[in-house]
């Protein structure tokens, strides 16, 4: 009886690991909910690696919007700009980190206004593919150098 | 050996006397969370997001918590937003104001900003007008802006400054938040403190 419950809780505990791709696993995805009369908004997540091996993001689309690209918010001194990046690192054992004012996933031509929550794909270099369900916030929900406010 | 007490007891009173006020000088006078920015007083005429006239020299009286963007923007802008929605949430006092300025006039017009500001609070006034003025609004506030070529004419970029600008009573800028210190609690607690 012990050993059924030992292996039932081994799969429990495993089986959502290996779900989310050998290794990378996303924290926190959340998308903010973009304003009236606009159509962009940004999606941001934790990408945890924990194989020995380096991934990186290279492309997200989302069936909500017309068009998915990373971006990278840069701010030296005075001046901030938001710059298309083509992939996004994710160091063997470590994690990136997307969040307001850092790397960020940028949704283009929304079809409307969002509903709760948005399924954005993942592609990686690797050649995983990740599907993750993003909860729609409020702007009047998070802040800056909030990574996972919701 | 009792007589000797008082004059020690007197002393424990003055040092601890002298502390507390040290304590009251350095909390009350320094510890502005802002970084001091002091710049001349300046003026600007923009038109709001309901379409009326907003002049700065109208509101000499309240606390501006003035911040430029555009509505294209997809990340810092809405956080830097609801960032000031809560500070004015915080404070609850008509002496405070934000301001929303654009830097991309082209596209934020009076309907654009009619329907995107007040998502963020309903105290946020949105403003535009000439690039003329909103670069002169910039140059007062010793920083600029520009476009940043997108992949097509209509798809474009701003640069920009993250930053938050505190003009105090009387229209003199008092503080600036740059992006890492954009925590509402904190620009609140200086609010609060300038309206004591």
């Amino acid at each position: 009886m012990k050993k059924t419950l030992l292996v039932i809780l081994f799969f429990l505990l495993a089986v959502p690991d290996a779900l989310g791709g050998e290794g990378i696993s996303i924290q926190d995805p959340w998308v903010r909910q973009n304003p009236p009369g606009t159509s962009a908004t940004a999606a941001y997540m934790v990408i945890e690696n924990r194989s020995a091996a380096g991934d990186e993001l290279v492309d997200v689309s989302c069936e909500c919007s017309s068009r998915a690209s990373l971006h990278l918010t840069q701010t030296s001194g005075d001046s901030m700009v938001m710059r298309k990046v083509n992939s996004i690192a994710i160091p063997a054992g470590g994690k990136a980190t997307l969040s307001p004012g850092g790397h960020h996933v940028m949704l283009e031509g929304l079809s409307g206004e969002m509903s709760k929550s948005v399924v954005l794909e993942l592609e990686f270099r690797s050649g995983k593919h990740m599907r993750v369900k993003a909860p729609v916030v409020s702007p009047r929900d998070t802040e800056v150098h909030d990574h996972h406010h919701h | 050996m009792k007589k000797y007490y008082w004059p020690l007891a007197a002393l424990i009173f003055i040092a601890l006397a002298w502390l507390g006020i040290l304590v009251f000088l350095s909390t009350d006078v320094g510890n502005f969370h802002g970084d001091e920015y002091r710049r001349p007083a300046f003026d600007f005429s923009l038109t709001d997001h309901r379409g009326d006239t907003f002049s700065l020299s109208s509101y000499t009286d309240k606390i501006i918590l003035l911040n430029f963007g555009f509505t294209n923007c997809p990340d810092i802008c809405p956080t830097t937003l609801g960032m000031l929605g809560k500070v004015l949430d915080i404070v609850e006092d008509e002496r405070i104001m934000a301001l929303f300025i654009t830097v991309d006039p082209d596209r934020d017009t009076v309907s654009r900003l009619g329907a995107y500001v007040p998502f963020f609070h309903d105290r946020i006034v949105g403003l535009t007008g000439p690039q003329q003025e909103i670069k002169r609004i910039n140059d007062a506030c010793g920083t600029f802006y520009s476009k940043e070529p997108g992949d097509s004419e209509q798809n474009y970029s701003m640069v920009h400054s993250p930053a938050v600008y505190l003009i105090g009573p009387g229209g003199e800028m008092r503080f600036r938040y740059p992006a890492e210190k954009l925590e509402p609690q904190k620009i609140a607690d200086d609010v609060k403190r300038l309206l004591m």
